[in-house]
């Protein structure tokens, strides 16, 4: 009847939570494995797939493909299933056990479950790619110690993303942004505008990562407009930004990226 | 010397003898019906029978609510993820009588928010809906006993002034799917309770019971069985009825002049899947009428024929008398989570006024019976989800200013339906709800209950889970999901004042009462209930 209420960001969210028992409640967890993922893959394209792709490669949320690639086990997965992920637009599911063991094993028969390539699927230079990330990407961007902050951390992102989706989110990077970093301008009341990343906003307030990655907080009252921007802060890298060779190295070097942070 | 330690014993035996004799015996049933008369006591859910949560308290006014301040927070330890602190707390004698997640209750120093005993039921490994939803909206008081229900779908009676159980009733079979969760309603000599469980195979029902013993004094299920009256709005021959849903998991109110109780009952069961209930079943999202003494069900108004889309209708039926048409009439309001605003004649159950008091695109119109007319099912383009246009949470009634507050909620979903497969104590929603998470917002909203319109709103970013609160001074106190407690002027909807509380407000309303001669106002949120005050005058 009701669940949880997420926040603005994330609100659609409450889907996944809401199937918590939908058509396959009651799937024993005695199933033959097969049955099982074939249960689970009815389980994903319901509700995963949206984020995660029709495939698992990831759009808004990440590449599931090669979970157990990375070293990731059967109940890691599951906990994350069932207790979303904090801070991001993964919620937290209420549905049955049988039904978070119907996705682990799906999810695990997909990609590279048990020979994991640690060569680069992509088809540029590694050395290449992570020098034209610095001089590129890196002032906003993070790969370990290293690095700006006005864009997602990518020290993992050779974890989360496929090639294709890395290609994507650099060629249209206003087609999904991540949560946490819209974009907003505020217009003060002295006539100063500023732009920065929503990280937070009521009624009476807005929180924000300035340009300067800088965290401050406005009182509305002392605004005269809070407008979320379409564009994402990050352009969209074209061909004439980021020629294809340039972006094949970029892209090669960070699905290399797999470290902890 | 002498002199004045006599005087000051004299003063503490006094006081003393004072508050024993104002201790003993407890709020009475007249003591529950006068209700808000009393000022210094919150006594039932709602603060009164009529459900209207406003209270005729005048000291914190539009001019000075931006004075409020915070006066003391009193920390649960224990909180429902994901949901919410739902309570209202129960004021006598300067204490505060609340429950909380998990089946903890406590009694308060409303002086300064310090507990005098703790109550923690040992719940069962294996709940079912109670797990999902470990809530409670509060206690029931009559006398010296305070009546909880619990998760695991008992009725509990504990002595008020030691938290401990004194006796401890099944209401349901908690393994099948079954909870408790509402704040019972006393009416009379009876424990009223409604039980929680419609997203699984169960079938709904209202109970009373002796507050004396705790023995079942009727019970009246929401949902017929074969044969009976409304049977034919459901599939012959089948056990969609004995699974049929129709839980009653929100306080009702009470017409002592017509001796009528009203309940409201939520979704039937599959949620989103109605190929195998294929009819009205009814009484899923009505009204019931109920004559206390027997349970026996008077008229009913069913707001959202063959739901799937999970909109109960369990909300607070707010009672009042409106001049409609050039006469006055008795008449019962829901806000109902299907989008629309009602006007029913308490006597009768008839529609008098039914229209939307959100965008929503299922209905835009009901017919001259109160059916709605729906456009959209929202499988193709979105409608409402599955939390509605409102909820549960308490909307309020200014008679004065003839207007309905109510928090009022903004979405986007597509439905799914997918038949389910049906297991005992597993939940059988039967498919997907997904949200636009790009079309979601909220709004504090007064409609004129006369004729419907909108007089005012208040906006917020999110959809709000949190209820209202007016009083006759012209505040009306609300939440959001931000976390802001706020005041806002009746008339206007003028924000006046806010404080950030930390976690969603969400489900839980405000409540007010004076002690020691000062109005406080009372909000649960996340694992803190904090009191608010004008500042005390300075001493001379």
């Amino acid at each position: 009847m009701f669940w949880r209420v997420v926040g603005a960001i994330a609100a659609w969210v409450a889907m996944l939570v809401a199937a918590g028992g939908s058509s396959l409640a009651g799937q024993a967890p005695t199933l033959a494995p097969g049955a099982t993922a074939l249960a689970g893959a009815a389980l994903y394209a319901a509700r995963c797939a949206d984020c995660h792709g029709a495939d698992a490669t990831g759009v808004r949320g990440p590449d599931l493909t090669r979970l157990w690639g990375a070293g990731t086990t059967d109940d890691r997965v599951f906990q994350t299933i069932r207790q979303g992920v904090a801070g991001s637009i993964m919620p937290a599911s209420t549905a049955p056990d049988s039904e978070v063991r119907a996705l682990v094993a799906y999810l695990k028969t997909l990609g590279t479950t048990s020979t994991v390539s640690t060569a680069p699927v992509a088809r540029g230079s590694v050395a290449q790619g992570e020098a034209t990330f610095w001089r590129t990407c890196g002032g906003c961007h993070r790969v370990g110690p290293r690095g700006g902050r006005l864009g997602p951390d990518l020290t993992r992102i050779g974890v989360t993303h496929s090639a294709d989706a890395l290609r994507t989110a650099i060629r249209r990077a206003s087609a999904a942004i991540t949560p946490g970093y819209q974009s907003v301008t505020l217009v003060t009341t002295s006539g100063t505008t500023l732009r920065g990343l929503r990280k937070g906003e009521d009624a009476f307030s807005v929180q924000i990562l300035d340009t300067r990655e800088r965290l401050q907080g406005y009182r509305k009252a002392d605004l005269v407009s809070v407008a979320r921007d379409a564009q994402s802060l990050m352009p969209d890298y074209g061909p004439d930004r980021v020629p294809d060779a340039d972006l094949d190295d970029i892209v090669t070097f960070l699905t290399t990226l797999k470290g902890s942070k | 010397m002498t002199r004045l330690a006599t005087i000051v014993v004299g003063v503490v035996s006094t006081t003393i003898v004072g508050l024993a004799q104002q201790n003993t015996g407890g709020p009475t049933a007249a003591d529950l019906l006068a209700g808000l008369r009393h000022p210094e006591r919150w006594v039932t859910f709602s603060g009164d029978y009529t459900g209207q949560r406003h209270s005729p308290l005048t000291e914190i006014t539009p001019a000075n609510a931006h004075r409020l301040a915070a006066q003391w927070t009193f920390q649960t330890g224990t909180m429902t993820r994901g949901r919410g602190f739902e309570v209202t707390p129960l004021a006598w004698d300067g204490v505060l009588y609340v429950t909380g997640s998990n089946n903890f209750a406590w009694a308060l120093d409303g002086r300064t928010g310090r507990p005098f005993w703790q109550y923690r039921r040992e719940l069962p490994a294996n709940l079912t809906y109670g797990a999902q939803a470990p809530v409670n909206r509060g206690f029931g008081m009559l006398g010296d006993r305070l009546f909880m229900v619990t998760l695991d779908a008992h009725l509990l009676a504990l002595d008020r002034a030691t938290g401990t159980v004194v006796w401890d009733v099944v209401l349901a079979d908690y393994t099948v799917g079954y909870a408790a969760t509402l704040a019972p309603l006393v009416v009379d000599d009876k424990v009223i309770v409604g039980i929680s469980g419609g997203e699984y195979a169960t079938r709904g029902f209202i109970d009373a019971y002796d507050p004396r013993t705790g023995a079942r004094l009727w019970r009246h299920y929401t949902v017929p069985a074969a044969g009976e009256p409304g049977s034919d709005s459901w599939p012959a021959g089948t056990e969609a009825m004995a699974r049929g849903g129709g839980a009653t998991w929100m306080t009702g109110t009470y017409d002592p002049a017509l001796r009528t109780l009203y309940w409201a009952t939520g979704n039937p069961n599959p949620d989103y899947y109605g190929k195998d209930r294929q009819g009205d079943n009814l009484y899923t999202n009505s009204l019931l009428a109920l004559d206390p003494a027997t349970g026996a069900r008077k008229w009913h108004f069913q707001f959202t024929p063959h739901d799937t889309h999970d909109w109960d209708a369990n909300h607070v039926p707010v009672l009042a008398d409106l001049t409609i048409d050039g006469s006055r009439r008795q008449v019962v309001m829901v806000a109902n989570r299907n989008g629309f605003f009602y006007v029913l004649d308490r006597v009768t159950g008839r529609l008098l006024r039914g229209a939307p008091f959100t965008a929503t695109t299922w209905a835009r119109e009901l017919d001259a019976a109160g059916r709605p007319i729906v456009l959209n099912d929202g499988q193709g383009t979105c409608v409402p989800d599955q939390w509605g246009g409102t909820n549960f949470m308490p909307p309020s009634f200014d008679a004065a200013l003839g207007l309905f507050f109510v928090t009022a909620r903004e979405t986007c979903a597509t439905y799914q339906p997918q038949a389910p497969k049906l297991v005992p104590g597993e939940s059988s929603f039967g498919g997907v709800v997904k949200r636009d998470p790009d079309k979601a917002s909220g709004a504090l909203r007064a409609i004129d209950a006369v004729t419907g319109e909108r007089r005012w709103e208040f906006a917020y970013p999110s959809p709000s889970m949190a209820g209202v609160l007016s009083t006759a001074s012209g505040l009306v106190f609300a939440g959001d999901n931000e976390g802001n407690f706020m005041a806002f002027a009746s008339k206007t909807g003028a924000h006046l004042w806010h404080y950030q509380t930390g976690a969603p407000i969400w489900g839980a309303a405000a409540m007010t009462y004076t002690l020691d001669g000062r109005q406080q106002v009372l909000i649960a949120s996340g694992t803190t209930l904090v009191a608010f005050a004008l500042p005390a005058p300075e001493a001379p």
